[in-house]
């Protein structure tokens, strides 16, 4: 019931472009097994490095060593705002979209991202914001998705499978579109959200949202999810029923 | 000048053993933002409102940029103090090495990470799962099964098992083994649950 070969094994790098010894012990154990190793990290925006372009030159940089100096296999991004502490920021979605590109340009390398939007479970904001970011990492040449940490991810039980629904339905409604006509799609889909931050519904926690024992979820959900997918239509994602 | 071969964790350690001195706050305050600032001015990179890049100039410069921010300021390792060097020539032979494709999960349960390659049609893999989040003992089974049920997730990320039997985990400690394997045990319940006993964690 370990770890299975086609698992990931994560290590963190540490802001930023640091590493400690324990991180490289462990890589140096699953390489020697042959394990899949994803290296994590999620540069600060507005912390060490500064303003959006500062952030994302440390970004491309962090990826490089990933690969370069501590022998990954994947490496899992997540630029995150130093006052909101999201990814699903206007800044932090820029900083991701343009290091994607610029390392998917010039490179093969496997690129993932992770999501910590503001909203929590339940909230037609918090599947906007997921929405955001699964368009701007598809549309940028990411390989892989992950999330959805809900509630900024801090929060017990504040996560749900509803929030990763609309993460992927929103990632292959968008893959194969023009990038200028996504661009204008998320300014539109930012602009309806990032005012909202400091009064961000929190949501409900996981056993408000599904029932327990089916593990169906609530009509309530459906709903919200419902309204959400309305929007995005309205704004031009072509979502599928 | 060619690498004589790409750099791995040892020689990275080794090289955290011997490379420069610097203390950390110098790496974060004053090392960091001062290269990262000077790339940007160099490489004439201004972002504007655009989220996704669409001139080649901005991608290949804030390529570049980024390459050099490697190979002119290195890593810090935080335990020795020292920074690890590398070339430009061994991250480019790290590129190579890199796997171009991973298969995650087994049998009818797997899925294909492979490069898309700018806006592809074909999908990112969607890894599903609370990301690091908490979730407690008594819904984590439930909780993991609603992303393993969801045709579009294909793959799993874990959380964090608040509890390992009522027992709050600590980082370096035995408790920490013992609640990463459960959690590992019951993300594999949830898969089976939801008919998905091959996915990958």
């Amino acid at each position: 019931m370990a770890m299975k070969p086609w698992d990931s094994h994560e290590v963190s790098q540490l802001n930023e472009l640091k590493i400690d010894n324990e991180g490289l012990t462990f890589v140096a154990g699953w390489l020697a097994q042959g394990d899949i190793v994803m290296v994590e990290q999620m540069p600060i925006f507005g912390g060490y490095a500064g303003g959006a372009e500062e952030t994302a030159i440390c970004d491309v940089a962090t990826t490089l060593a990933s690969f370069g100096v501590i022998g990954g296999s994947w490496h899992l991004d997540g630029p995150i705002h130093i006052r909101w502490g999201i990814t699903t920021a206007r800044e932090t979605l820029q900083i991701a979209g343009h290091a994607a590109a610029a390392i998917d340009a010039n490179t093969d390398l496997l690129l993932g991202n992770q999501y910590y939007p503001v909203a929590g479970p339940c909230t037609e904001m918090c599947l906007l914001e997921t929405a955001a970011q699964a368009i701007t990492d598809t549309a940028s040449g990411r390989e892989l998705v992950s999330g959805v940490a809900s509630a900024k991810g801090v929060a017990l039980n504040y996560t749900t499978g509803m929030e990763a629904r609309m993460m992927g339905e929103a990632a292959a409604a968008v893959a194969g579109m023009k990038v200028e006509k996504v661009n204008q799609i998320l300014e539109a889909l930012v602009s309806s959200y990032e005012k909202q931050y400091a009064k961000a519904p929190k949501g409900k926690p996981f056993q408000e949202c599904y029932d327990v024992k089916s593990v169906l979820p609530s009509e309530e959900y459906l709903e919200v999810y419902g309204k959400a997918c309305k929007t995005l239509k309205d704004l031009g994602v072509p979502l599928k029923e | 000048m060619a690498a004589k071969r790409f750099l791995d964790v040892l020689e990275a350690f080794n090289r955290a053993k011997k490379g420069p001195k610097v203390p950390e706050k110098d790496w974060d305050y004053n090392i960091i933002p001062t290269n990262a600032a000077a790339l940007k001015e160099k490489y004439k990179l201004n972002f504007g409102r655009q989220i996704i890049p669409t001139d080649k100039a901005t991608i290949n410069n804030l390529f570049l940029a980024g390459l050099e921010m490697l190979v002119e300021t290195g890593v810090y390792n935080c335990d020795t103090g020292r920074v690890i060097k590398v070339t430009e020539e061994e991250v480019k032979e790290g590129i190579k090495r890199a796997p171009k494709r991973l298969t995650m999960g087994s049998n009818r349960d797997s899925a294909q990470l492979a490069p898309r390659k700018g806006n592809a049609s074909v999908k990112p893999i969607i890894q599903g799962g609370p990301t690091g989040a908490p979730v407690s003992e008594d819904v984590f089974i439930p909780l993991f099964q609603s992303y393993a049920q969801e045709a579009i997730v294909d793959t799993i990320v874990s959380g964090v098992m608040a509890t390992c039997e009522g027992v709050e985990v600590k980082t370096k400690t035995p408790w920490e083994i013992k609640a990463t394997l459960a959690e590992v045990r019951a993300i594999r319940e949830a898969t089976a649950r939801a008919g998905r006993p091959g996915m990958s964690i």
